[in-house]
């Protein structure tokens, strides 16, 4: 946990996440389509896939929030030069990424739902 | 310092540990007890002494950030204004129907090079140029931590952008559009696409280079005590934009090596009767293309977020918010490459993603935009005019935002697909995302830069004639496209409906250029008899307004220690300890220039780095690379091998002399009773740094190859052919196990020299370039049977093989550096920092090896 409090990796874990699994829906849907497999199993794969993800992300929220220990002493500003600052800061900037990475995952995952098929 | 300090540290695990020994914090009373005056002007000569800029014509040797950055700024506007008159050509040919002023290819060639010229000669560049100029300043730090690297982006920057732009006067300039789709632009005639191709990744090459600096910059420079949580925001973002080149620009620059190995060898990347596929570079080009355009617009929000605050006087609200909407926008905009695809015909599937995509972006652009006007409602906001700028552009690119949603919508897009609905679209982000806020920036950063102010009375003139110029001239291309006049036309009938909206166009097109004008003469206007500006104009709160008035070259007189946001806020006693000497380095007793390394996170004193002089090798460099991406444009193969060769020379002459020079003692005094280490290596080391930075981007380069290959696989049902010969599966065996062998040998040798048997470690160091090159010999042997113009296959082996063996030679060459070092005693146990940073280039290689290997002999094989 210490690590995690003054890390900037850390803070960005969710959006990689999203990278990754943008890539990989992308990658795996293309593969699918163009080796002419049933569409169904791009959809299989693809909702698997974000489930993970999802999953991951919200745990990486998890583990902000309480870094970010709002409810603490409700600091969501964090100027001060103290270490209990930076590491809420980078708890509370990790958490909104969480949030919209997780938005972005959900999105990127909803024309697979909609989208029939390949074409 | 012994061998065990420095230990192995992960990359993010903050580097706490570190060897500094003496008080830090440094206490109130320290800070509070008055410098001796006489001692502080002694201080002052030996500083000044030290930063002295070269005069005379040894002034271009001068590698100090505000010269460079001067030069750097002063040229991509002169590339700017170049473009600018391109674009006025084109407004007069268009202004009447079937005019005869431009011949539909000067039209080409004009479009092209304008689209090019603005995006790749100014708005990356101009973000860069800026950063390198203020960045240390914002810091409260010296100088850059790579001087000679930024002077030699710079010279760079200038060969590569007057030989690119300068092909529009010889009638030889690209004609294919800015972003060169084949098959058009493979069977150009002419050497306009190599102009283009090889020009423009030579400035891009240089752009990373300069992007790996900010980037250091940021992590490793800050002032000690400026914790991560008290960055100025336009740090952020100069981080978050240095990432985002770092995996925008290799793809390009793949696929640019792909392009011109189809130009020069005719190997068939693109061509579809030999299995290429032109959709390829499409993907490639818009991995980078869409990232790009945030790439150019984050700096100007930067910039904002530097003026917002000052103007309203109030600290800016949600600071995390807006590194969450940087680093979101960051990431995301990277999901949006197929975007400018949708009128191509990809699956419905992947085209579904990036449409999503494209609107998530939409959520941290919008948070941006509410946390200014969030400061601006609850500080006492004042219209200064930078804030004036930053308000228009706020307009303009708003309704930018708006048009570009109704681009996002995929069935609006068939609409409107290559209409002047598109180039109206694109000027207003443009303008409202990087011109207006830049020239704002300009108004607001000027007292820093020159000591001096812009003037007001032509600041609001120049304002009000950009603005309603703007308007004039793009708002009615809006209709004109939905009248549906294509863009990249060189003329229409008259009988179309589109004759007084263009002719209104051109008019507001003048408008606006005489505005420009107005600014550039304010700019450059003499200012000899004015009077020097106050130090703090504007009444601002962060570093940069420490500066010295007159000029100073020294940066800052003493590096200070920070505890806030806003320092010059709320820290009332640090401008004048700052002058008296009273913090960090106030002397140069040693007559080196050395600047503060902090650590990544909290900015603890790590080390003092003794930073690069003026010298000529960076030019040299510069001139040779020069040489040897701008003469195979001709078909000039031979110079351009010695100038190649010579390049490299040069450079290692410069990293010889002047990178990782031994101290001559390891540690000295750095003030306020702290004693730093003058020399480090592994990851405490800013060149570290660097060699990782730059391999992620190197990787990404690699990345971009392999992804090729699956490309044609997914896009091609013939892709690997079914009788094509394969790579020979032993050899490439034989390879990678040399490889991993010259790996070893490598890292063996960083330990053994680390242990101080170092006549074992210069064994390991001999033996690693012989296994590199018998690697490289048995990677070719097994596949010089394979005929690369017959077939995209082979072609795509023969370039991930091209693509490894040049990165193979270039870490021989590094081994070799390694040893002769260590023999001429510049490497030792203890100064080690070459070793280190040689062997993190060979994790990576080490990786590029196996990986490409695999994708020669084994991949193919199961696809
Ligand atoms: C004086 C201000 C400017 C005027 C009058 C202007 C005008 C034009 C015109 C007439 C075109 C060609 C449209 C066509 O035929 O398809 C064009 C294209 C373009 N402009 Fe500008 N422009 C200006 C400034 C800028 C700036 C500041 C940027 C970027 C920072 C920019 C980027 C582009 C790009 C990327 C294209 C597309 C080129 C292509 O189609 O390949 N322009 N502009």
């Amino acid at each position: 946990m210490a690590q995690r409090h003054r890390s900037l990796w850390h803070m960005i874990i969710a959006p990689v996440i999203w990278a990754l699994h943008f890539l990989a829906v992308y990658c795996f849907s293309a593969i699918v389509c163009a080796k002419a497999a049933p569409f169904g199993w791009a959809q299989g794969g693809v909702l698997a896939m974000t489930a993970v993800a999802l999953a991951l992300i919200f745990w990486q929220a998890v583990l902000a929030w309480r870094q970010w220990d709002f409810l603490d002493d409700g600091d969501h500003v964090h100027e001060r030069p103290t270490a209990t600052s930076r590491r809420e800061f980078l708890g509370h900037a990790g958490l909104l990424l969480a949030i919209v990475s997780f938005i972005a995952v959900t999105f990127v995952t909803l024309p697979v739902l909609f989208v029939g098929d390949c074409r | 310092m012994s061998a065990s300090d420095v230990s192995p540290t992960a990359p993010g695990s903050d580097v706490l540990d570190s060897p500094m020994q003496g008080v830090w914090p440094p206490t109130p009373a320290m800070l509070a007890s008055p410098v001796d005056p006489d001692l502080s002007r002694a201080q002052a000569k030996r500083l000044r002494k030290a930063w002295e800029t070269p005069r005379g014509w040894r002034h271009v040797t001068a590698v100090n950030n505000t010269h460079v950055g001067k030069w750097y700024a002063m040229t991509a506007l002169a590339f700017m204004l170049g473009a600018g008159v391109l674009a006025l050509l084109m407004r007069i040919q268009l202004a009447v129907p079937e005019n005869g002023f431009l011949d539909s290819d000067r039209f080409n060639q004009f479009f092209t090079m304008h689209g090019s010229a603005m995006m790749f000669l100014f708005a990356v560049p101009m973000f860069e140029a800026i950063s390198i100029l203020l960045l240390p300043a914002l810091l409260g730090t010296r100088d850059m931590p790579f001087p000679r690297l930024s002077a030699y982006g710079y010279w760079c920057f200038l060969i590569g952008g007057i030989f690119v732009l300068g092909s529009v006067l010889f009638d030889a300039a690209p004609s294919s559009g800015w972003f060169m789709y084949p098959p058009l632009a493979t069977e150009s005639e002419g050497i306009g696409a190599d102009i283009w191709l090889l020009g423009l990744s030579f400035i891009e090459v240089a752009s990373i280079a300069a992007a790996v600096e900010l980037i250091v910059g940021v992590i490793k420079c800050r002032p000690p005590g400026m914790r991560i949580n008290l960055m100025p925001l336009y740090a952020w973002y100069v981080l978050v934009v240095g990432g985002m080149i770092l995996f925008a620009f290799p793809p390009l620059i793949a696929g640019d090596f792909l392009f011109e190995l189809q130009r020069s060898l005719d190997w068939p990347f693109f061509d579809p009767d030999r299995g290429g596929d032109p959709l390829l570079w499409q993907h490639l080009f818009w991995i980078f293309g869409h990232p790009e355009v945030y790439i150019i617009f984050l700096p100007s929000i930067a910039i904002a977020a530097m003026v917002v605050p000052t103007a309203a006087r109030v600290p800016i609200a949600g600071y995390s918010w807006i590194v969450l909407s940087a680093v979101g926008t960051g990431f995301l905009s990277f999901g949006l490459w197929v975007h400018h695809m949708f009128t191509t015909g990809l699956p419905a599937l992947s085209l579904g993603f990036f449409s999503a995509a494209s609107e998530a972006v939409v959520i941290p652009t919008g948070v941006q935009i509410f946390a200014f006007l969030a400061t601006l409602m609850v500080g006492r906001a004042r219209m200064i005019l930078p804030m004036l700028w930053i308000a228009g552009a706020v307009a303009i690119f708003t309704a930018g935002g708006l048009t570009g949603v109704m681009v996002a919508l995929a069935p609006f897009d068939w609409q409107v697909h290559d209409t002047y609905f598109i180039v109206a679209h694109l000027h207003y982000t443009l303008f409202g995302g990087m011109v207006f806020p830049v020239i704002g920036g300009v108004y607001y950063f000027f007292p820093v830069i020159k000591k001096k102010k812009l003037s007001e009375r032509l600041g609001r003139w120049s304002f009000w004639l950009c603005f309603t110029g703007f308007n004039i001239c793009f708002l009615p291309m809006h209709l004109t496209g939905l009248l549906g006049m294509p863009r990249r036309v060189y003329t229409y009938q008259a009988d179309l409906g589109w004759n007084a909206l263009n002719l209104v166009s051109t008019v507001g097109a003048f408008v606006l250029a005489l505005g420009i004008l107005v600014f550039v003469w304010d700019l450059v206007r003499p200012k000899r008899h004015e009077p020097h500006t106050p130090r703090n104009p504007w009444g601002a709160g962060t570093l940069e307004w420490t500066h010295d008035v007159p000029d100073e070259p020294w940066g800052v007189r003493s590096v200070p220690y920070i505890t806030s946001r806003y320092p010059l806020w709320d820290q009332p006693e640090l401008l004048a300890r700052m002058d008296a000497g009273r913090f960090y380095l106030p002397d140069a007793p040693e007559g080196l220039r050395e600047t503060m390394i902090t650590s990544a996170v909290d900015a603890v004193p790590l080390h003092v780095a003794r930073l690069s002089g003026p010298g000529w090798s960076p030019l040299v460099a510069a001139l040779f690379t020069g040489g040897a991406f701008i003469l195979p444009t001709f078909k000039i193969y031979t110079p351009a091998v010695i100038c190649g060769l010579l390049a490299i020379a040069a450079i290692l002459f410069w990293l010889w002399t002047a990178t990782a020079r031994i101290p001559e003692k390891p540690f000295k005094d750095g003030g306020l009773g702290l004693r730093l280490p003058t020399y480090v290596s592994g990851p405490k080391a800013p060149g570290w740094w660097a060699v990782f930075i730059t391999m992620l981007g190197d990787a990404t380069g690699f990345a971009s190859l392999v992804f090729g290959m699956f490309f044609y696989w997914t896009a091609r049902p013939d892709f690997p052919p079914p009788d094509s010969p394969h790579a020979d599966p032993v050899l490439s065996g034989i390879a990678a196990l040399l490889f991993g062998a010259a790996w070893a040998a490598t890292r063996l040798a960083r330990g053994l020299n680390a242990a101080g048997l170092i006549g074992a470690a210069r064994g390991s160091l001999l033996a690693g370039p012989l296994l590199a090159l018998a690697g490289c010999g048995a990677l070719i042997a097994a596949i010089l049977h394979l005929a690369p113009q017959t077939h995209v296959y082979p072609a795509m082996v023969w370039a991930l093989v091209i693509w490894t063996v040049s990165h193979v030679l270039c870490g021989a060459i590094m081994q070799g550096y390694c040893l002769a070092r260590s023999l001429a005693g510049r490497m030792t146990a203890q100064y080690d920092a070459d070793l280190w940073n040689t062997t993190l280039f060979w994790h990576f290689l080490l990786a590029t090896c196996l990986i490409g290997t695999a994708m020669v002999a084994l991949i193919p094989r199961a696809m």
